[in-house]
């Protein structure tokens, strides 16, 4: 891959869904890069095309009930033509935070069970202990305290905010160049958002990963973007830089958005503000409560 | 645990006794005598009163309840009318081929079930998906004794590969297990496909699909065992249907089971063995439904912290 191949390009991407009352077309020919380092946003309100376009980035839409056209290319490769890329860029070049982390995990599965898979997937050669060990301090670095413990812990006995930031970890364990992250934050109280957000900025500065944000708060979008694209029935009204976009916002839409903000609480460095979360967990011991 | 284990117990001796008293009551007040079932044609009157006298039937009904329910607790059902022996010792003789005909046909279920409904869950709505709908719903619908009777006649007379009737070689299971397992076929194919299209559109399997993990592995491992907890509910419910004995299916092939014993038990009026039918069966039948809800927190930890209380 060329040094000046931005990791995502997307050009005139459309998508049409198949639903009950005919066929949505829910993303209207939308062009936009992201490069190593950078974060771009997609804002817009709730049904504007934002999850549909990052599922279709990924190619994660239901085969058979999306149909794609345009090009989505990964690292240089164009998942849209060729499914095959797209099952090759996942796990690997990007990977997906999603947007309800009570629903991400198979709750059937231990947390350790699920991250040691992600992590044996890129790297086939660990063993079950090395995915372990590696796992263990991925947890640590998201701040989930006693990782050794937690590891056999299942999701349902984990806070939203916790479960977030093990999703991070899980996609942290492809050690991906492109991470797409829809609403990460939304299903989260504010102190809580806030220390996601800023989990997620300290990575990019430590690893220089590109990001994909969907939001529909530009509190959120202000705080982290390089370039915000504003969306509305599936097509971009607003391009520009985070400052342009919040200082000088030229479409009446896009002011709509700014007055339902801010919505985040106040920005908290202190990791004490998070802190209390982490400290809560239900009873480990199987059977505790008989 | 233990309190939970001790009250399942205790609620399940209750429910057997219930259902022993309940069977106890309506097969004396049903229309129809014993006695004239073993009398001779030519009995008298007198003949016909010795007889009852003999069987304790002489006694009003809550005398004979009082000494079946003493009995009952030192673990006598009573003679059979009809063979002569301890009512419990010959459901017991029975038993072991009602557990392997019903072993081996929730076996053969699962084994053809669980992947045929995967694939159905895999190509929903497809031609070929409705195609193993309609074979499969066929199967359910068709009077068990059809299929065991076609299924007698084409691999026992037209071509003779496997005995027609009784249990003489391992062979002889095989017709009466596909009989019993085309019965449950589109249930649990049906099952496995409604929780596999629930779980593999999950969220869950589409963040896992996002990581990597490949089409197989978000099949068998995140979906199947998301599906497992219905899966074996509905296994476990056919399988202590089952060890009821399968009347018609135990009569088309001659197989010596608990089910075409009740058939005599009834036709005879043979009130001992009858009880003692039923005490098995329901015995079995709560011990299975037991064994199913232990196996639920081994399924899914959701249900170890909530319901273990
Ligand atoms: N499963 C679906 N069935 C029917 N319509 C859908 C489905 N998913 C999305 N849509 C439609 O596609 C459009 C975009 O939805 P989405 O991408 O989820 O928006 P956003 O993420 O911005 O809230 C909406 O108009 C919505 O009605
Ligand atoms: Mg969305």
């Amino acid at each position: 891959m060329a040094k000046d191949t931005p990791l995502l390009d997307v050009a005139d991407l459309q998508v049409e869904l198949i639903t009950g009352q005919g066929v949505v077309r829910a993303v209207d020919g939308v062009t936009f890069t992201v490069r190593r380092g950078e974060t771009v946003t997609l804002i817009g309100e709730s049904g504007s095309g934002k999850s549909t376009t990052a599922m279709g980035v990924l190619r994660l839409l239901p085969e058979g009930l999306a149909v794609l056209s345009g090009s989505v290319r990964i690292a240089g490769r164009d998942v849209v033509a060729d499914p095959d890329a797209a099952r090759a860029v996942r796990g690997r070049t990007v990977s997906l935070i999603p947007q309800d982390p009570m629903t991400a995990l198979s709750p059937v599965h231990t947390i350790g069970r699920q991250l040691g898979d992600a992590l044996r997937l890129r790297h086939p050669e660990l063993t079950r202990t090395e995915a372990r060990d590696k796992g263990v301090e991925l947890l640590g670095r998201v701040r989930i305290s006693e990782p050794e413990t937690r590891w056999k812990a299942y999701p349902h006995q984990f806070s939203g905010g916790m479960l977030q930031r093990i999703l991070i970890a899980t996609a942290l364990a492809a050690e991906p160049e492109l991470l797409v992250a829809d609403e990460p934050t939304s299903a989260l109280d504010a102190t809580v958002q806030a220390s996601v957000l800023d989990l997620l900025m300290e990575l990019q500065e430590h690893t220089g990963i590109g990001m994909l944000m969907i939001t529909h708060d530009l509190g959120v979008a202000r705080l982290v973007s390089d370039r915000i694209h504003v969306m509305k029935d599936g097509r971009f009204v607003e391009s520009g830089s985070a400052e342009e976009i919040v200082e000088r916002p030229a479409e009446p839409y896009t002011r709509e958005l700014l007055a339902a903000v801010p919505r985040l609480g106040t920005w908290d460095e202190d990791e004490s503000s998070y802190g209390d979360g982490d400290g809560r967990i239900e009873p480990l011991v199987q059977g505790a409560t008989s | 645990m233990p309190t939970y284990l001790a009250r399942r117990i205790g609620q399940s001796l209750l429910t057997v006794f219930l259902t022993l008293t309940t069977v106890f009551l309506l097969v004396r007040l049903a229309p129809g005598d014993p006695a004239s079932a073993y009398a001779a044609p030519s009995a008298t009157s007198a003949d016909l009163a010795r007889i009852r006298e003999q069987f304790g039937l002489d006694e009003p009904l809550f005398v004979q309840y009082g000494y079946f329910v003493r009995d009952l607790f030192t673990g006598d059902l009573g003679t059979s009318y009809s063979f002569h022996s301890p009512a419990l010792d010959v459901v017991l003789d029975r038993m072991p081929y009602t557990i392997t005909l019903a072993v081996s046909a929730i076996a053969v279920t699962t084994l053809v079930a669980v992947p045929l409904g995967v694939w159905m869950a895999r190509r929903a709505d497809t031609r070929r998906e409705l195609g193993a709908n309609v074979l499969t719903i066929a199967g359910q619908s068709m009077p068990d004794f059809w299929t065991g009777v076609m299924l007698l006649t084409v691999f026992a007379v037209l071509v003779p590969v496997l005995p027609a009737s009784g249990f003489t070689s391992w062979s002889g299971l095989v017709l009466p297990t596909v009989t019993v397992a085309v019965l449950q076929l589109a249930l649990i194919s049906r099952l496995v496909r409604r929780e596999m299209s629930t779980a593999l559109a999950s969220s869950y399997v589409t963040v896992a699909r996002s990581r990597g993990v490949s089409e197989s592995a978000l099949t068998w491992r995140y979906a199947l065992a998301n599906s497992s907890v219905p899966l074996v509910t509905a296994l476990g419910t056919r399988f202590a249907a089952l060890l009821n004995g399968v009347v018609v299916v135990e009569v088309v092939f001659g197989w010596p089971g608990v089910g075409s014993l009740v058939v005599r038990a009834l036709e005879t009026r043979d009130y001992p063995l009858i009880q003692a039918t039923v005490l098995v069966t329901a015995t079995l039948a709560i011990l299975v439904q037991l064994l199913v809800d232990l196996a639920y927190p081994l399924l899914d930890p959701r249900v170890r912290l909530g319901k273990a209380a």
